[in-house]
């Protein structure tokens, strides 16, 4: 049997195929699509490919994620904390607190043996999460993902005084031109990051084991400074994008044994592979 | 006959006045850029060039702004939520409220019968509270910042932003561009956004009026109406509103040196 969980974020789809005891079948990460966020549908395509499945073989999926609404090939639709908690489950079990720093949001999770407890989440304001870093990169001139190896260079931290991305990227730029080194320019903006998220984060009664997840997890120079912010050690998974995905997964797993051993096999949706659309309900 | 000048080194444009006396003899604005002494440079130099002075000749200069530090020759430092009341007090002596929407935050002053400040609210230091998060938008938009107002104007329905940040709603403006929503709707958007900012932060001091308004998000008459819309109120607007805050940085140049010497004097 197969079982397959997508997560629709704001920037990147993530499609995760497993069997019937959770054995990693694929893992693909592709664009959700910069404008019409549309290209769902082409990831979940790769990842069948990479399976060699077809979506037919697929028992049960479960959508997820912020794009998660309208995903004409999922059965299921579950919220992204049940499923970063249950993924991270998955690879940590003796995890209590996950900090997912993502492109739009940024959540800190308090978990017990897979299951939700408590959360808090900031998607109210850029500059506590990863989009602070890709403002900022850009304003840099460099690549997202060189900042946490170029980062590793920092004698120094440079103090970042404006909390707005909108000005902090003004103020990376005048500090450049001003010839501070961009190693130490970096290392401050991962510094003000971290500050902003740990804040959040301790809000909840940050417990070991501490895994970090989602795209800012990639960066070595952001976990570190989570690290020294949070003032304890913190795990992070191999591939830190998909935790959200295979918890979706292994989720469809579930899902389906339970109504399969009550009731049969559970209904399933018309699996079209086609566009998944975002706010269609304001705008049929 | 003495000279004072005031100099507003904002986060976005670097303001100068020049006063002969009490009257207003040159002004200059220019975006600060990344290098503030280089503004305030240029600033100073424009203003004593076009008046034929040297620096020396100048009385007094004071300096204010977030980049009030960066003006090395100033022989003063003054607050800008005063000088912003000093200001409007010389133009409006009987504005009781100021509301000031500049790049970097948006400021509401109650000012007193001697252009003192009674009582302020500013807004956090964050582009969605301030005039930076037209410049944001407009530039998505393409629009220039002058188009920006008389484009937000021929809006019928104004979307309703689901964030406070700029740099959400610069992602919100891409995909309504995209969903084929009207440039003018989302532009009359982002003037709702700010105009409701302006009125938490007017509830936080109570208004009086007369109130005016200045800053450089005055110069969008659009924003105005929807400002007034909001708070019910009519606005008085300045001539050169976002040069007020320099003008009172002047003004408290002339009212410092004049005490300075009365003081000697006695």
């Amino acid at each position: 049997m197969h079982f397959a969980g997508v997560d629709i974020g704001s920037t990147m789809t993530k499609v995760v195929l497993i069997d019937e005891t959770d054995n990693l079948l694929s893992a693909i990460k592709g664009p959700t699509g910069p404008e019409h966020r549309q290209l769902a549908n082409r990831v979940m395509a790769q990842a069948l490919e990479q399976a060699s499945l077809k979506i037919d073989d697929v028992d049960f999926i479960v959508a997820t994620g912020y794009g998660r609404v309208n995903v004409p090939f999922a059965d299921r639709q579950l919220t992204e904390l049940s499923c970063h908690a249950r993924g991270v489950f998955s690879l940590f079990p003796d995890a209590r607190t996950v900090i997912d720093i993502g492109g739009q949001d940024a959540k800190c999770m308090k978990i017990d043996n897979g299951r939700l407890i408590d959360f808090v989440m900031n998607d109210k304001c850029a500059a506590g999460t990863g989009r602070f870093l890709e403002v900022t990169a850009a304003a840099l001139g460099i690549r997202l993902e060189d900042m946490g190896e170029i980062s590793m260079r920092a004698t120094t931290q440079v103090q970042i005084s404006s909390l707005c991305t909108v000005f902090a990227q003004q103020e990376v730029a005048a500090l450049l031109s001003r010839g501070e080194a961009m190693e130490n320019i970096i290392a401050g903006i991962h510094n003000a990051l971290a500050i902003r998220i740990g804040a959040l984060a301790q809000r909840l009664r940050i417990e070991p084991r501490v895994v970090v997840t989602g795209g800012g997890a990639k960066n070595t120079g952001m976990v570190q400074a989570m690290k020294n912010k949070l003032d304890c050690d913190v795990s992070v998974p191999e591939e830190p994008l998909i935790t959200g995905a295979l918890g979706a997964a292994v989720l469809a797993r579930e899902v389906y044994s339970k109504t399969a051993g009550e009731h049969g096999k559970p209904s399933t949706g018309p699996r079209r592979l086609e566009q998944a659309t975002f706010f269609s309900e304001e705008r049929p | 006959m003495s000279w004072f000048m005031g100099i507003d080194l904002g986060s976005a444009y670097t303001k100068g006045v020049l006063l002969k006396d009490s009257e207003i003899v040159g002004s200059h604005v220019i975006t600060s850029g990344a290098d503030y002494r280089a503004s305030a440079d240029a600033v100073t130099i424009e203003l004593t060039g076009r008046a034929n002075l040297k620096l020396e000749d100048v009385l007094r200069i004071v300096a204010t702004g977030s980049g009030a530090d960066s003006v090395s020759f100033a022989g003063q430092k003054a607050g800008d939520i005063v000088c912003t009341a000093r200001g409007i007090h010389s133009i409006f002596p009987k504005a009781r409220t100021v509301i000031d929407v500049g790049s970097l935050s948006t400021r509401v002053i109650r000012v007193g019968a001697e252009g003192t400040v009674t009582n302020f609210a500013v807004s956090e230091k964050c582009a969605a509270g301030g005039g930076r998060f037209i410049e944001v938008i407009a530039n998505i938009l393409r629009v220039d910042l002058v188009d920006f107002g008389p484009l937000a104007a021929r809006s019928k329905s104004p979307i309703e932003f689901g964030t406070g940040c700029a740099v959400f709603g610069e992602s919100e403006a891409i995909t309504r561009v995209s969903e084929g929503v009207p440039k003018e709707d989302i532009a009359a958007g982002v003037n709702r956004a700010l105009a409701s900012k302006v009125s938490s932060l007017v509830s936080k001091i109570r208004l009086e009026e007369p109130c005016a308004i200045c800053g450089g998000g005055a110069h969008s008459a659009t924003l105005i109406q929807t400002i007034e819309g909001e708070l019910n109120v009519g606005l008085l607007i300045p001539t050169n509103p976002q040069l007020v805050t320099a003008l009172g940085a002047a003004v408290t140049a002339r009212t410092s040196a004049t005490e300075e010497t009365a003081r000697g004097h006695t």
